[in-house]
């Protein structure tokens, strides 16, 4: 494992606690987690292309209450590193299906947490039930050890499996196809977030707003 | 007033961790009970864990949910009910009526106004051209809100006591709603087709025209089989697709 592997694990930890744990600063958002993750591996153009795409896809969740949902942030730090090991910004999509499967086993892996913190808490129930505040500081803590070795290790895997992609060379083996999975994979981010976002803003008022400003970015996109 | 300043600066750190145990069985119950047991020390015999604190502190680790940045809210308010012995049934009865509120303005106010507005503040600012700058700016502004809200709910929370519904209605909060939302809406409005731009940039025209294609069946999909089609499901889908093209193509 390089330096850089450890870095990067490192940071996708730390977003990956960042999400529910602490200090929710949004460093798990993915375009914080990708365009550091680039920084770090000297491209943040790559970083900041992959951010933009999971950022899209992230619209696509609401994380209220006990709603399941996949975890893009170390997600994200695993598509940055696949992107950059196949090729740079023009690997969009091969960092892109990395990131989703990643996307995937970190939404698995919140699931298991918040099972096992459950089953802390139903062992200590009756210390918990008498106010003993050194059992409620334990299991506190614990969760947030338990959350740091899920990060780290959902990273991990991710880290793996974009070292794994990086060694079959698609931008040599096929470099169309490196172009045709960067185009699919922006449309699929774009067609997300062209859904999330509205169902946002809802039906109420507030629909004339989303209208004006799709219309101005089409003037802008335009003339710019 | 001047003693409490250290229990009330521990409550505000400890409720960055408010979320660290969440379990499907009292959601962020623990971590409030951690936030709040500084505030309830007064409690105490001495050194000693007297049965009165060792009562708010397992009431205070009941189950509870909520937003996070407003679970101080709670947190101050049921502390300082227990502090001036208000009667614990009334204590649970607050908790469970600000289960509900806290969760929706919070929601409302960060998860579909204040994160939302900026994130895609940031996609505009990157698309025209911002680098890593526009990264900076998004962290520094989005957690001045965050943190200024985290210190509110709990001061407010605090100060309230059992009236504690009273500072939901605070006219700060309501004009907020009035004002982040719409911008929201406009804003994101904005950044899709300034990010579709961005994104086409490094592909090749006939790419560009099938990404807005992709884009254009997905909104389709997405909209028409929202339980069938999620954006994880499509965007796989998709990368698979064009992976069996480019292999295709070569």
């Amino acid at each position: 494992m390089s330096t850089a592997d450890l870095v990067l694990l490192a940071w996708g930890t730390l977003v990956g606690v960042d999400l529910v744990s602490v200090p929710q600063i949004m460093i798990a958002r993915p375009l914080v987690a990708g365009t550091i993750a680039g920084a770090l591996l000297g491209d943040v153009e790559t970083g900041l292309r992959m951010g933009v795409v999971f950022e899209l896809f992230q619209f696509d969740i609401l994380p209220i209450g006990a709603v399941r949902y996949p975890e893009y942030g170390p997600a994200t730090v695993a598509a940055v590193a696949a992107a950059h090991w196949s090729g740079g910004p023009l690997a969009l999509g091969i960092g892109a299906g990395v990131g989703l499967l990643v996307g995937i086993l970190g939404g698995l892996s919140l699931h298991w947490l918040r099972t096992a913190n459950a089953r802390a808490v139903r062992a200590a129930s009756a210390a918990l039930e008498d106010g003993d505040v050194r059992t409620l500081r334990r299991v506190h803590v614990g969760g947030l050890l338990r959350d740091a070795v899920r990060a780290g290790a959902v990273t991990a895997a991710g880290l793996a499996v974009a070292r794994l992609v990086s060694l079959l060379d698609v931008a040599q083996w096929s470099p169309g196809a490196l172009v045709l999975t960067a185009a699919a994979a922006a449309g699929a981010a774009l067609a997300s977030g062209g859904t999330g976002l509205p169902r946002l803003v809802g039906r109420g008022p507030n629909l004339k707003w989303l209208a004006a400003g799709l219309a101005a970015g089409v003037v802008v996109a335009w003339i710019a | 007033m001047d003693r409490l300043k250290t229990p009330l600066a521990a409550a505000f750190l400890r409720l960055f961790t408010v979320q660290a145990s969440w379990n499907y069985d009292r959601m962020v119950g623990l971590g409030m009970g951690i936030a709040e047991e500084p505030l309830l020390r007064s409690l105490r015999n001495g050194t000693e864990d007297g049965p009165a604190y060792r009562a708010a502190v397992a009431r205070g680790a009941q189950f509870f949910n909520a937003h996070p940045y407003l679970c101080g809210l709670a947190v101050g308010a049921t502390a300082r009910a227990e502090r001036e012995g208000a009667p614990p049934e009334q204590i649970e009865r607050l908790r469970a009526a600000l289960i509900g509120p806290l969760g929706s303005l919070g929601d409302r106010l960060f998860w579909v106004g204040w994160l939302p507005l900026l994130s895609t503040a940031a996609i505009v600012a990157i698309a025209l051209g911002t680098g890593w700058e526009a990264i900076v700016a998004f962290l520094v502004i989005y957690n001045i809100g965050h943190v200024t809200m985290r210190w509110w709910a709990l001061s407010a929370g605090w100060n309230a006591g059992m009236d504690v519904v009273a500072a939901l209605r605070h006219p700060l909060v309501q004009r907020s709603l009035r004002v982040v939302l719409p911008a929201m809406a406009l804003v994101s409005g904005f950044c899709l087709p300034l990010a579709a731009r961005w994104l086409a940039q490094p592909v090749p025209r006939g790419p560009a025209l099938g990404m807005l294609g992709v884009a254009a069946v997905g909104l389709a999909l997405l909209r028409w089989r929202p339980r069938l089609v999620t954006g994880l499901r499509l965007g796989l889908a998709a990368v698979g697709t064009a992976l069996v093209a480019g292999w295709v193509w070569r």
